[in-house]
This record gives structure tokens, C-alpha cells and sequence, in this order.
């Protein structure tokens, strides 16, 4: 394994013990059953992933470009069954039971979407032998890829997992910046999307509403819908420099911070390492990020270009929007931190995704 | 190249949490951890005592006893309700008002929440009894001021209330906060810090829901110190007793070192009153009632000293050597100064100051006023402790006013008349004292010539003060003067025709001063300033009777003051 893989390797290691840690903490001190299982189930779930890593990291990615469209369907299919067999918690129905594991098929949804779009992106028609989106017209290269997307994307928003349907339309936007659409194409794109925010806003179910409502004014309903922000920034507030040590933060072991393990475990990991352990993390997640941009750079063939962007696109956005809105400045969208929060999916699909990456950086030279 | 858009989107995305993160830990770092403390940390505050208040034998004036308050511990909504309601029909109040004080009150689930304070013994054995059913009726027990003498008192004690924004603003350096009780005039106010209890508490961990984590910590409270008081309660008694219904003041003294032993006023008020949470408007009626019952008229209120003034006068006179003895002047129940007829109250004839004191005559001192002029009447009057605080250990205490001839013409804007120094003369006109001032004056003559200062707090928590209560006087009168006129005071009292003859009693000898007051409207004032037994003065007394009459009422009041004393063998 090359050097850049090894650097990959080292940040999902580190990054993912930061996060057993910090499920350790808030976990640890819950009574019940459930709550003791967690921490183990996350190092299970952890260890798949490092598995799922290698692998990953060991087939060649330029497979994926044949399965797409199979990956594709496959992922329509386990959304649709989710509302027909879907477990309900937190009243959404995102999840899918097999056997004892709880598997959320938008998790799975975010790569397919990245795999397919660097696939639909890098194509080559018959008569065009080089990469030619930039060449495409408005149709080719909006609307047909568009529609592909907002299959999977309406579905999930339906479930109703606002986040995660918001993500494939960032992924969207900025894979098809990065395959080169024309300038125009995209502007034209954000402005029908602005456009249609005031339609959309009646499709959104009232808690999404007044989660956005609670993020542009959080005292509005402290108790309520602002109760979340206001805790969270509390708990990464009162963290301070130092932090006041592991399994000590007062917000998140008394369970003032809801969530405190899955979306809002960055809060939970600020509190309890203050502003150096904060700023150490953000620089991991960075330097991860930057990884994945370098190899895509450094990628010659177009499909695997792409997919390393779309990749690093994927886990930035989440990072980004996931950390924001624990400091309260993005809205409060179910979204786990990338290799913090406590999920299976989450956990498998990110270690899938960075073995997706190092098999491109391992692949390049064969091109 | 939009790789490298992206590349910078990120790099500045990323910069932007990182500020994010800098200005919520560090900036605001500090009110985040206030915030994160006031989620999880509450106080339970537990009360201790507040210092007992001791007559000089020991007795308990002032203590405290237990009340009874009706607890609630918050459980689930239908078991409160079922409390509330019980509490209400057992009480007698109102639910919703219960209910209001259950939400007020509310710290902690696991905390019990008082919800009505001061229940009578018989309900809260009535509430224990129906513990059975409900069992999150609790009765905690907790100490409230307690007045064993009623009324008695009241003045030297002063009250306690919930601490008034004036206060908090003065003490809050001193560790006073909103809604601790303090004193109110008199002692409690005096010495709140020496007998107010300090406040002890548990610190608690609580987590989301309220519940009960861990003690963070524990501090006990202590008890308020004790004070002891140079009042002795029989007198005091003896004194209250006599004042009822009356409207003015008693002070007895001990001359030689200015423990004051007994000290009343009248109208009084019973302190109790605010101790129970009396409804506002019957505390509105106390401090709106045109007689000022809540006044210390001893130390508070300021009155023309009318003939007792006259004591000083004769010091004056007799210390300036501008008169003897000897003088004489004829007294023909008036006198003309300038224009103006002074009158006397009686026509005495020809008589020297021996006998213008036992006579009270008013011409001669008009007489003995022009001849020492204004000027050193002022100067005599502040000698004897007029015109300035006593320095007594209660607070709100007036200091009286004697006028000079510069004062007028400095703030009247005329001159001063031989008419003022007559009426100065026979302590009338602009002269205010308060009547602490003038036991003050006569213990001067009954102790052979020093100025004491009264004072009425003997020892704190055990300790001694009396050392720092005794001030040194200043200059000391001149004995052999002094005695003179503590003669003429006896005689006063033993001459048949004494303006104080009443007080002639078998069993203890007493010599003292009378004056009445002309008011603008209503009777007079009447005062009697004296000491017993003359020949080893162990008591000056004070008697002020507002619009009492002539002096003649004062000393019916003193002679009753002291046959009763006699009869309970207090005077050895």
C-alpha cells in the first residue's frame, strides 16, 4: 500500500477512535440494555468497516462502472422497501431490518448517487471519443442525470429524511461542476432551485419547518425544537480550551444534549476536549478530505476522477453541514458525522467509500 | 482548475467552523460553562437560626421556634394534584393559589417544594395523617422569630422583613442577597450581621430530567450569634405596661455607665405581624397610621425639652460665674423683653436658682437666659449632648437641634432676638432634643458630673463589649456645681411645694426635673427627667408623654413606674 493510502488508513483509524471514544463517554454512564450494547455494536460495526475497507481497497473500482446501473436499481428497490417493511423510529421510517441489523438504505443511496453520476458524467458517446460534458446539451446534461437523481433523492426525503435527500442534491451540484457542465447550465440549475424553495417549503413536514424556523431563531421554542441547538452549543461551549475531560462533559453525560451519540457527537466530543481536541479533529477530517480531492487530481481515467471526487465531495459535505449545525449554524437535518456518529450504515458506507479511494490511488498507474 | 475552486471552497469552509469552534469555546467559552453548571447543578439552601436576643439576666426576648410548612416532593402530575387538593381542604385556601406556589417554588424534582409556610400544629398533624394515602405530603419543620413578650419591646428589637432594594444595594457586598430576611430598624437591623444565620446548603448534580445524580457539596449552616441586651425585662415590663395607650416614651438608664435598662414607646407594634405574613393591608394601616407606632420615640422623635432644659441652663449659668448662688430675681408671673410679655406659670416672688429650680420659674430663668447669653446657652446645651447623636447603638436615631444666633442669621435670614434667648431660655422655641438626650443630660447629675453614652447591647455570641460600648466622656462638669443643682432636683421632689412633689414616695428618694411643653395645637407636652435613690443614683429615667398634659402627668407615670419597681423589690 502506498504512502497516501497509508495516510487515509491512519485518519479512518483515528477519526474512528476519536468516535468510539466519545459514544463510550456519552454512552457509558446510561443504564439499560441498549445503551451498554451500543459501544459494542459500534466496534463491531467498525471493525466490518476496516474489513470492508481492505476489500474495497483490493477490487477494482472500475467494476463499479458496470455494475451502476445494477447498484442503481438495487438502491430503488431498498428505498421503496422501506416504506413498505421500514422500521419506524424517531418518527421517520428509515430503516430496514435484516436480521438483527438495522440497515438505512439513504446511507447507501449518497455513494450509488456519487458512483452513478461519475459514470453518467464520464461516458463516452460514439461520436465523441473524449470527455465531453462540457459538450452536452441542456437535457443530456441536466435534466436526464437530474431525473435519475431526484428518484432516490425524492424517496428520501419522503421517508422523510430531509438531510440525507438534501446531500444527493449537493452531490448533484457538484459533481456536475466537476465533470465541467457549462457555467451557464449550473446557474441556471441554482436559480430553478431558488425558485423553487417557496414551492418546496409546503411539501416540508412541520418539524422540518420548525427546525429551520428554530435555526434562524433558536430562543423561539427553547424547550422544543431550539432545545437541541441550544444544548448543543452549550455542551461545546462550556468545553472551553481543554475541554473538561473524557467521560466528564456534564451536558452530554446528564443527557442535556439529546442525540449525543449519533448526530450531535461532535458536540459531545467538543465538550469533553475542549477547543484543541475540536480543532485537531477538524484538521483531520480536512487533511481526509484533502486526500481524496489530491487523488482525484492525480487520476487520469475520467470514471475514477470523478468517483474519487464525488467521494470526497460526499463525506466533506456531511462533515461540513454535520459540525455546522452542531455550532448551530446550519439547521438541524438528521445527519451523522462521518466515522463519529454511531451507525452501522454510516460507519460501512464511509469505510466502503475510502476503499473505493485508495483502490483508485492503487489502480492509477495501470492507466 | 474547478478542482481547485472546490479545493479553496473547503479549505475556507473548514477555516469557518474552525472560527466557529474558536468563538464558541473560547470567546464565549465562559458563559457556555455558566450555562453548561446552571443545566446540571442546583442548591438546595438550608437555614439556621438567626441569634437569640437575651434580657441582662439571660432571659430569652427574642428567640425562635419551630413553624410548620406544608411540603410537596413533585412526583407525577396526579399525585400532586391529589396533595394539592388535600392541602387545600385541611387549610382552607385556595388550590389554584397553592398551585401557583408549588410552580413558584419548584427546584428539583427530588426536591420537596414548600407550598404553604406557617400551618398551624393542628393541620400539619392532620396533613401527617393522611400520609398513608399520599405520600408526598412532607411537613418540614423550619425556625421563624419568635416574640415570647409580645409587643414588649418591639422598638429596641425593630422587626424583620424580606430585604428591601435599599438594603440589598447597601449589603449586597456583605453577602445579602434577594429574599434574605433582615432586620428592620432597631436591633435586627443594628446587628443583622452578628445574628443573622449563614446560610448552608447542598450543592447537587442533576441530570435532564432533574433527577438526583450526586452532592457535589455540603455546607452546614450555622446559627446567628446571640446578643445580650443591659435591658432588664422586669423593668421593661413595669414600663410597657404603664405606657399603654398613652403616646410617648420611657427610658430608664443606668447613669454611671449608660446601659440603658429600660426603654419603650408608645404606640408600639407587634413585630409578629411580619414574622406571619400578615395581608399587605393590614402592614399598610401600620405604616400609614398617623400616630407612627413603627417610631422609636425615644431615640426618634424630637421634642422642645421645655423646663428640663432648665438643668442646663443652671449649669450655665453658675459654671460661667456670671451668676451666684445668691442671685435673686423677682418673679411676678411675667416680664416684659423688648416689647414682647414673657409669662411665667405662676407668680413665684423673689427667689435665687436654688429655688427657681424646685419652682420651675420660668421669669428667672428668662433673667439668667439675657445674662449669659444665646451664644453660651448653645454652647452649654451642646456640652450636655444636645444637638448631636448619642451615638446609642440603634439605628434612625435623631440628633435634635439647638439653635445659636449664627444659625439664625445664616438660614433665617434675621437677627437673633433677647425674645429667642428667653424662649431658648426655658427650652421653647427652635431647641429640639430627643428624650434619649435628656436621660443622657440627667444622668450627668446623677453621676457627679461625666457625659455617658447609653448603649443597650451588653455582650455578642458570650463576649463582653461593654469595654467598647463605654465611651470616656470629654470634659467632665464641675462636681461641686453639679451637685448644687442635683440638690435643688432633689428638693424639687421633696419640697411640698416641688413642681415634682408627687413622686415624694416612701422607700426610695428621688430627684428629678418636670417641663410642659407649649404646642402649637393639642395639650402640651409633659416631660419628667430624674434619677433614684439620690444618694446612690442607680437609675435615670426618662418619662415623655406626647400632648400629655402639664409635667405633673409624667410624674404620675414615673411614680407609678417606681412603686411598681419598689413593690417587685428591683431597686436595692
Amino acid at each position: 500500500m502506498r504512502n497516501h493510502s497509508l495516510v487515509i488508513l491512519i485518519l479512518l483509524i483515528l477519526i474512528s477512535s476519536f468516535g468510539l471514544l466519545s459514544i463510550y463517554s456519552s454512552t457509558h454512564q446510561k443504564d439499560g440494555e441498549p445503551w451498554g450494547l451500543i459501544f459494542k455494536r459500534q466496534l463491531l460495526w467498525f471493525a466490518f468497516g476496516l474489513i470492508l475497507f481492505f476489500t474495497m481497497s483490493n477490487i477494482n473500482y472500475r467494476r463499479l462502472w458496470d455494475w451502476t446501473y445494477i447498484l442503481y436499481g438495487l438502491t430503488i428497490i431498498l428505498l421503496l422497501l422501506v416504506f413498505v417493511l421500514g422500521v419506524v423510529r424517531l418518527g421517520a421510517q428509515r430503516w430496514l431490518k435484516f436480521a438483527w441489523i438495522n440497515f438505512q438504505p439513504s446511507e447507501l443511496a449518497k455513494l450509488i448517487t456519487v458512483i452513478f453520476l461519475a459514470r453518467y458524467f464520464s461516458s463516452k458517446s460514439a461520436d465523441y471519443l473524449s470527455w465531453h460534458t462540457h459538450k452536452l446539451g441542456l437535457y443530456r446534461a441536466l435534466l436526464l442525470p437530474f431525473i435519475f437523481i431526484s428518484i432516490p433523492m425524492g424517496l428520501i426525503i419522503e421517508q422523510p429524511d430531509l438531510g440525507s435527500g438534501i446531500i444527493l442534491l449537493f452531490i448533484f451540484i457538484i459533481m456536475f461542476y466537476l465533470a465541467g457542465a457549462k457555467l451557464r447550465y449550473i446557474l441556471f440549475f441554482l436559480l430553478i432551485t431558488a425558485l423553487a424553495m417557496p414551492v418546496l417549503w409546503h411539501l416540508l413536514k412541520d418539524y422540518q419547518k420548525d427546525r429551520i424556523m428554530v435555526f434562524l431563531n433558536p430562543n423561539s421554542d427553547p424547550l422544543g425544537a431550539g432545545y437541541t441547538i441550544i444544548q448543543s452549543k452549550i455542551a461545546i461551549g462550556s468545553g472551553g480550551f481543554l475541554g473538561k475531560g473524557w467521560l466528564s462533559g456534564t451536558q452530554s453525560q446528564l443527557r442535556f444534549l439529546p442525540e449525543s451519540h449519533t448526530d450531535f457527537i461532535f458536540a459531545t466530543f467538543a465538550e469533553e476536549r475542549g477547543f484543541l481536541g475540536s480543532i485537531v479533529l477538524l484538521a483531520l477530517y480536512y487533511f481526509l478530505i484533502n486526500q481524496g480531492i489530491a487523488i482525484g487530481q492525480r487520476t487520469s481515467d475520467n470514471f475514477g476522477r470523478l468517483l474519487a471526487l464525488g467521494i470526497s465531495a460526499m463525506l466533506g459535505i456531511q462533515i461540513l453541514v454535520n459540525i455546522a449545525m452542531n455550532m448551530g449554524i446550519a439547521p438541524v437535518v438528521g445527519l451523522p458525522l462521518p466515522l463519529m456518529s454511531y451507525g452501522g450504515s454510516s460507519i460501512l458506507i464511509t469505510c466502503i467509500s475510502l476503499g473505493i479511494l485508495v483502490n483508485i490511488e492503487k489502480t492509477r498507474t495501470v492507466f | 482548475m474547478r478542482i481547485k475552486v472546490i479545493n479553496w471552497i473547503i479549505f475556507f469552509l473548514f477555516l469557518f467552523l474552525s472560527l466557529a469552534v474558536l468563538n464558541l469555546q473560547l470567546i464565549n467559552g465562559r458563559r457556555y460553562w455558566q450555562l453548561s453548571n446552571k443545566n446540571c447543578i442546583r442548591l438546595l439552601p438550608q437555614e439556621g437560626c438567626r441569634g437569640n436576643i437575651l434580657d441582662r439576666q439571660g432571659k430569652v426576648i427574642v428567640g425562635n421556634k419551630l413553624s410548620y410548612d406544608l411540603a410537596i416532593i413533585p412526583q407525577d402530575k396526579v399525585q400532586i394534584e391529589k396533595a394539592l387538593l388535600a392541602a387545600s381542604r385541611v387549610l382552607g385556601r385556595d388550590v389554584d393559589e397553592l398551585g401557583r406556589n408549588f410552580k413558584n417554588g419548584f427546584i428539583a424534582p427530588f426536591a420537596p417544594v414548600v407550598i404553604a409556610r406557617d400551618i398551624e400544629v393542628r393541620q400539619a398533624i392532620a396533613l401527617e395523617e393522611l400520609r398513608p394515602d399520599i405520600a408526598n405530603i412532607t411537613i418540614q419543620m423550619r425556625p421563624v422569630r419568635d416574640y415570647p413578650y409580645g409587643k414588649f419591646g418591639c422598638h429596641i428589637f425593630g422587626y424583620l422583613n424580606e430585604i428591601d432594594r435599599r438594603r440589598l444595594t447597601k449589603l449586597s457586598d456583605y453577602g445579602y442577597q434577594t429574599k434574605d430576611i433582615v432586620g428592620f430598624g432597631g436591633l435586627e437591623e443594628k446587628y443583622d450581621y452578628y445574628l443573622r444565620p449563614e446560610k448552608g446548603g447542598l450543592s447537587l448534580e442533576v441530570d435532564h430530567r432533574g433527577k438526583f445524580v450526586r452532592i457535589l457539596g455540603f455546607k452546614p449552616p450555622h446559627d446567628g450569634k446571640d446578643i445580650q441586651l443591659t435591658v432588664d425585662l422586669d423593668i421593661q415590663k413595669i414600663v410597657e405596661n404603664n405606657l399603654v395607650d398613652r403616646q410617648g416614651s420611657v427610658i430608664i438608664m443606668d447613669p454611671s455607665s449608660g446601659e440603658i435598662i429600660a426603654m419603650a414607646s408608645a404606640p408600639n407594634f407587634n413585630p409578629k405581624l411580619f414574622v406571619k405574613k400578615t395581608s399587605p393591608a393590614t402592614l399598610r394601616n401600620l405604616f400609614n397610621d398617623p400616630r407612627a407606632p413603627l417610631v422609636n420615640r425615644a431615640i426618634s422623635g424630637v421634642y422642645p425639652p421645655g423646663s428640663v432644659f432648665k438643668l442646663v441652663m443652671a449649669y450655665g449659668a453658675l459654671d460661667t460665674k456670671k451668676m451666684s448662688t445668691n442671685k435673686t430675681f423677682f418673679c411676678p408671673g411675667s416680664m416684659y423683653v423688648g416689647r414682647r410679655e414673657f409669662k411665667c406659670w405662676d407668680i413665684h416672688q423673689r427667689q435665687n436658682l436654688f429655688g427657681a429650680i424646685i419652682h420651675s420659674c420660668d421669669v428667672f430663668f428668662y433673667h439668667t437666659g439675657l445674662i449669659i447669653g444665646a451664644q453660651a446657652i448653645h454652647d452649654y446645651a451642646l456640652r450636655f449632648g444636645f444637638g448631636k447623636v448619642t451615638a446609642i447603638d440603634l439605628p434612625y436615631e435623631s440628633s435634635g437641634f439647638v439653635p445659636s444666633p449664627l444659625w439664625k442669621k445664616i438660614r433665617r435670614l434675621s437677627n437673633w432676638f433677647d425674645g429667642d434667648t428667653a424662649n431658648l431660655s426655658i427650652g421653647q422655641g427652635d431647641l429640639m432634643v430627643t428624650p434619649i438626650q435628656t436621660v443622657r443630660m440627667v444622668a450627668v447629675f446623677a453621676n457627679k458630673g461625666s457625659l455617658v453614652k447609653p448603649y443597650l447591647v451588653k455582650s455578642i455570641d458570650g463576649r463582653d463589649i461593654s469595654v467598647y460600648q463605654r465611651v470616656p466622656s470629654g470634659t467632665k462638669f464641675k462636681e461641686a456645681t453639679i451637685e448644687y443643682i442635683a440638690d435643688a432636683m432633689r428638693s424639687t421632689v421633696s419640697e411640698p411645694t416641688g413642681t415634682a412633689n408627687i413622686l415624694a414616695i416612701f422607700g426610695v428618694q428621688v430627684a428629678g426635673k418636670t417641663g410642659t411643653v407649649q404646642v402649637p395645637h393639642g395639650q402640651t407636652h409633659a416631660w419628667f427627667i430624674g434619677f433614684f435613690p439620690f444618694k446612690n443614683p442607680k437609675f435615670a429615667i426618662c418619662v415623655f408623654l406626647e400632648h400629655g398634659g402639664s409635667g405633673q402627668a409624667a410624674c404620675m407615670l414615673t411614680r407609678r413606674i417606681i412603686e411598681e419597681m419598689l413593690k417587685q423589690g428591683l431597686i436595692r
